[in-house]
């Protein structure tokens, strides 16, 4: 069962409380760091009264325990299960685990159960050797907190050779592709993982060299009109940014999204996607880009009612 | 009832969220809560749960509660924490640290061997606690034995007890799992998973086009998923008719169709009555009551496979093909066009004409389902032409209404007034 208090943040906490109880060492204050950090922000309400008012039979008002060994609990069927599901997943291969120990268990399910109907067709390769060896080092660098020299090829085909400060890995699903974000601040870099023609680990950088990324923020108004669906569809092909919707008269409503400046272009083709449905009123540059497709079709059609 | 940040009953706080999350502007009136009072316990859990992530806004309407967060800027799925929320009895809670405490040494003991030692070595501690029922062990050993926490072998006519074998060791696993909880359908366990460690890293991974909402319909898709795999019939309890009222619909499970640019996540099913394939979404079910198994299972995966190449997205029309074609203008140093075409033409077909004209062109089952792709073309549509006429006109009517909106903008507001066509 999916929904059951085995894993849940209350017997996590409770499991970390009994923990350092076991090392001598916990104090009443203590618990109020614990509580937080394994469970939500009013568990502190509920989990010390019951806790070590005895109610749970794990603990005492003394903060003594009856328990004898650190609190260790096995893989569920369901967790083994979930392991072994990925790796039929030719993702798994990236991370170099060892799937010996998952002989005998049946996935929870299989890759052709799933269709991803709208996902890219040019995804990384996942099997290729060389993109593998790339992606392991990348993954070193970032567990180990070390520089790192890359060569690539930019989207203009030119090859680059830096040394960065390697600062997230980011997956986008809808693109089946891998991105390494460098730190650097403004000259922070995304270099696609297939675009690396070759890359070697260096040095650990010191702390003070992790500038993060500086991102430049733009935001969209736009009006809704709720026909064919649409609030339904729109709220949640959006529901990935970050956005605010307020409810005007009728069926109209006012959205306001906020994303990276870079992904402009992006937001603007989701925008078109619902066609008139959405109806851009703010920044003026945005809607003058809109205009401007919008312009482009006309001419193209004036051009083949001439010709 | 006290209120609880804990719940029994996932289903109740799950149509909550998804308001919170995806709308965000609806108000404690509108959430048709059989009380005030339940509305104010929801929003309070998923405040505690969520935490910084909720947001709100006092307007007209009164106070909107919501989750405002870009997907991309969080490493880990907020609402993986709603899964860790379910409420329990003090013997589950007690029974679960001592059981585990008393079989960590490797010995194996019987039902009354376990009595026992609670009684004498757990329960003692406390005074005037009362003590644990041999039932209620027994009911809470079965539990274990069922999800795999302990195991039972029968030795004469009593079983003996202990913790399983572990043969997986999580230590090599902790990047994949942090990635794979965030990537994988059923990530929530993984997340489960990344509790048991000690040493948290920090996050390394970010994820783009995520869709967090997904999480929410995790329990339903485990149970569709097993139910595919057993190859049996499901009972689904649907929410969303017009009187509120819930109805239930039984179909046959096939495959689970995932948007990662809109979303949505849909159950294909074949109807045993209608004798056709149907995409149901997997936020509209409620519930799955798992039923009969289908002996003719394989039949009906493969009227699906047949469709499939003709599906565009989510819908079979009326299995009557349809012809679409789109001719494009790409200038030199717009090649990227192309390579959009080609990255996302699914089951269409992309050719040079020569010149700067390429066509595209798809034989499908529902052409009013590419109407959205085809509009993000526009600037380049030479031509388009479908064997589904009212699709064409859709298209252009479309394009009208967008260059009056536009054209009107500077003047005064120009809004889509449209017919009530679902596209």
């Amino acid at each position: 069962m999916l929904f059951s208090e085995v894993y849940s943040a209350y017997f996590n906490a409770v499991a970390a409380v009994i923990t350092e109880a076991l090392t001598g060492n916990l104090a009443i204050k203590d618990l109020g760091r614990i509580i937080n950090d394994k469970a939500f922000s009013e568990s502190m309400l509920t989990i010390p009264p019951a806790l070590i008012g005895g109610e749970w039979l794990v603990m005492d008002k003394s903060l003594q325990t009856p328990i004898k060994r650190k609190p260790q609990m096995p893989l569920t069927i369901l967790q083994k299960r979930w392991l072994k599901t990925l790796t039929q997943d030719p993702r798994l291969a990236l991370f170099g685990v060892d799937l010996s120990e998952l002989e005998g268990l049946e996935p929870l399910f299989k890759p052709e159960d799933f269709v991803f109907f709208d996902r890219y067709a040019d995804g990384d390769p996942y099997t290729d050797t060389a993109y593998i060896g790339h992606f392991r080092a990348v993954l070193t660098a970032l567990n180990e907190k070390r520089r790192i020299q890359i060569a690539y090829r930019n989207r203009y085909n030119r090859l680059i050779n830096g040394i960065y400060v390697p600062y997230r890995l980011e997956y986008s699903s809808k693109d089946d592709k891998f991105r390494l974000e460098t730190a650097g601040g403004k000259h922070a870099a995304y270099i696609n993982l297939q675009r690396i023609t070759s890359c070697e680990v260096l040095e650990a950088y010191a702390e003070s060299d992790l500038l993060p990324p500086k991102r430049r923020e733009s935001v969209v108004t736009f009006l809704l009109t709720d026909e064919r669906n649409a609030l339904n569809r729109v709220m949640l092909h959006f529901s990935d940014c970050r956005k605010e919707t307020i409810r005007l008269e009728g069926n109209r409503y006012q959205v306001r999204l906020w994303f990276e400046a870079q992904d402009e272009t992006e937001i603007l083709i989701r925008v078109i996607f619902f066609g008139p449905m959405l109806k851009v009123i703010a920044p003026d540059d945005f809607i003058t880009k809109v205009k401007n497709r919008l312009a482009m079709q006309r001419a193209i059609m004036d051009q083949a009612e001439e010709d | 009832m006290a209120y609880s940040e804990l719940v029994k009953d996932y289903g109740r706080i799950r149509g909550y969220m998804r308001q919170f999350i995806a709308y965000g502007f609806r108000s404690r009136s509108e959430f048709g809560a059989k009380s005030a009072r339940s509305y104010d316990n929801e929003k309070r859990r998923v405040e505690s749960w969520l935490g910084e992530s909720m947001s709100f806004r006092r307007d007209k309407d009164g106070k909107a509660v919501f989750l405002s967060v870009d997907s991309r800027r969080i490493p880990r799925n907020p609402l993986h924490k709603s899964w860790k929320a379910a409420s329990f009895t003090r013997n589950d809670i007690a029974l679960h640290f001592i059981l585990l405490d008393i079989l960590a040494d490797g010995q194996p003991r019987t039902l009354a061997g376990l009595l026992e030692s609670i009684d004498k070595e757990y329960l003692a501690a406390f005074e005037n606690a009362e003590p644990i029922d041999i039932s209620t062990l027994r009911k809470k050993l079965k539990e274990y034995v069922d999800i795999g926490l302990v195991a039972a072998v029968k030795q004469g006519k009593q079983y003996q007890y202990s913790l399983p074998i572990d043969a997986v060791h999580l230590a090599g696993w902790q990047n994949a799992i942090a990635f794979f909880s965030e990537e994988n359908p059923l990530g929530v366990v993984g997340s489960f998973l990344l509790d048991k460690y000690e040493t948290q890293r920090s996050d390394m991974f970010t994820f783009k086009h995520r869709y967090l909402l997904f999480a929410l319909d995790t329990g339903v898709l485990l149970d569709l998923l097993t139910a595919i795999h057993a190859q049996r019939q499901v009972e689904l309890e649907m929410a969303g008719s017009r009187n509120g009222d819930a109805r239930r619909v039984a179909t046959i499970p096939l495959r689970i169709f995932s948007s990662t640019q809109g979303g949505r996540q849909y159950l294909s099913a074949f109807n045993p009555l209608r004798k056709e394939i149907a995409f149901i979404r997997l936020d509209s079910i409620i519930q799955v009551k798992t039923l009969e198994h289908v002996p003719d299972y394989e039949a009906c995966q493969k009227r699906l496979e047949e469709a499939l190449p003709h599906i565009w997205g989510v819908s079979a029309g009326r299995y009557k093909l349809q012809h679409i074609e789109m001719l494009l203008s790409v200038d030199p140093k717009d090649r990227h066009i192309v390579g959009r075409l080609e990255r996302e033409k699914r089951c269409g077909t992309v050719e040079s004409l020569g010149g700067n004209r390429w066509r595209f062109s798809a034989e499908v089952y529902d052409a009013r389902e590419l109407l959205p792709w085809l509009r993000t073309f526009i600037g380049r549509i030479v031509s388009l032409s479908c064997s589904d006429k009212a699709v064409e006109n859709q298209f252009w009517a479309d394009f009208a209404a967008l260059e009056a909106m536009y054209e009107e903008a500077m003047h005064g507001e120009a809004m889509y007034r449209g017919d009530g066509d679902v596209v």
